[in-house]
């Protein structure tokens, strides 16, 4: 493992193998929490917390759990309800601690519960044969890459709220045709490392 | 060490695994929906209208709050 490896594997998460437009899987929030840009980020930002701190504590629990007691076949029910608790913590820990940061990012986060990008990773990670260390940084730059397009998609769309669409185009068609674009460009990602 | 006695012991680990982690988010969802809602966050309302998934957490709870519909 070297800091090129690392970098390797943040961008590759980010941009090349971006989770939306590469991998098609966290679909929903991408065109239902992208017609705003402010909450595009405060959900960004949330898919980054939440995916760092259940990928890590989905590490450990395969590994110093399923993995002594041969039970590695528990591995998708085991994450799916760890990060539902995680959520449920993190939830209420916001709402003692930063009512603040609760007002913004608190309505965001039961919608992460059922976000199949946070799963994806956790998986993913684990198919990868990541260590914490690689499993850390890939946690940060799958996310990264979501809130990336997120935002660049939700100024997209804000601008063509504004713009004469053509009635059967207006919504999720012209937003759909928006994504396709989108998808291309970033293909032209690959092979970048 | 017998066969069967591997596997019923791995299948009894799989279930406790399983018992202690449902038991954990059943703790944590009771414990979060008994802590209160910080002051001007009652009415907060998710915008997700393009979503199309009717049973999606975040639209019930809206729905039964206000009777209003999302889509």
């Amino acid at each position: 493992m070297t800091i090129g490896s690392l970098f390797t594997i943040l961008i590759g998460g980010m941009l090349i193998n971006n989770i939306i437009l590469a991998r098609f899987i966290g679909m929903c929030p991408f065109m239902g929490v992208s017609t705003k840009l402010s909450s595009a980020v405060g959900m960004g930002i949330a898919v980054i917390f939440v995916v760092f701190g259940a990928s890590v504590m989905s590490y450990l629990l395969y590994y110093f759990v399923l993995v002594p007691l041969n039970i590695t076949y528990m591995r998708l029910i085991s994450f799916i309800l760890l990060i539902a608790s995680f959520v449920q913590f993190v939830e209420m820990f916001i709402k003692k601690t930063s009512p603040s940061l609760y007002k913004s990012l608190g309505i965001y986060l039961p919608l992460i519960t059922t976000n199949c990008a946070v799963l994806y990773v956790a998986i993913d990670n684990i198919t990868q044969k990541y260590n914490l260390i690689e499993t850390m940084v890939n946690s940060i730059g799958v996310p990264a890459g979501f809130m990336l397009v997120l935002v660049i998609f939700a100024t997209i769309r804000e601008r063509l709220s504004g713009n004469d669409v053509p009635k059967a185009f207006q919504g999720n068609p012209i937003a759909f045709v928006v994504a396709a674009i989108m998808a291309i460009a970033f293909g032209a990602f690959a092979g970048l490392v | 060490m017998p066969d069967w006695y591997k596997s019923a012991m791995n299948g009894l680990y799989a279930v406790l695994v399983a018992g202690v982690l449902l038991g954990l988010y059943v703790i944590l969802m009771t414990l979060n929906k008994k802590t209160p809602v910080p002051e001007g966050c009652e009415n907060l309302r998710p915008d997700c209208k393009a979503c199309g998934i009717a049973d999606c957490a975040v639209r019930v709870k809206y729905e039964e709050k206000e009777g209003a519909n999302l889509k």
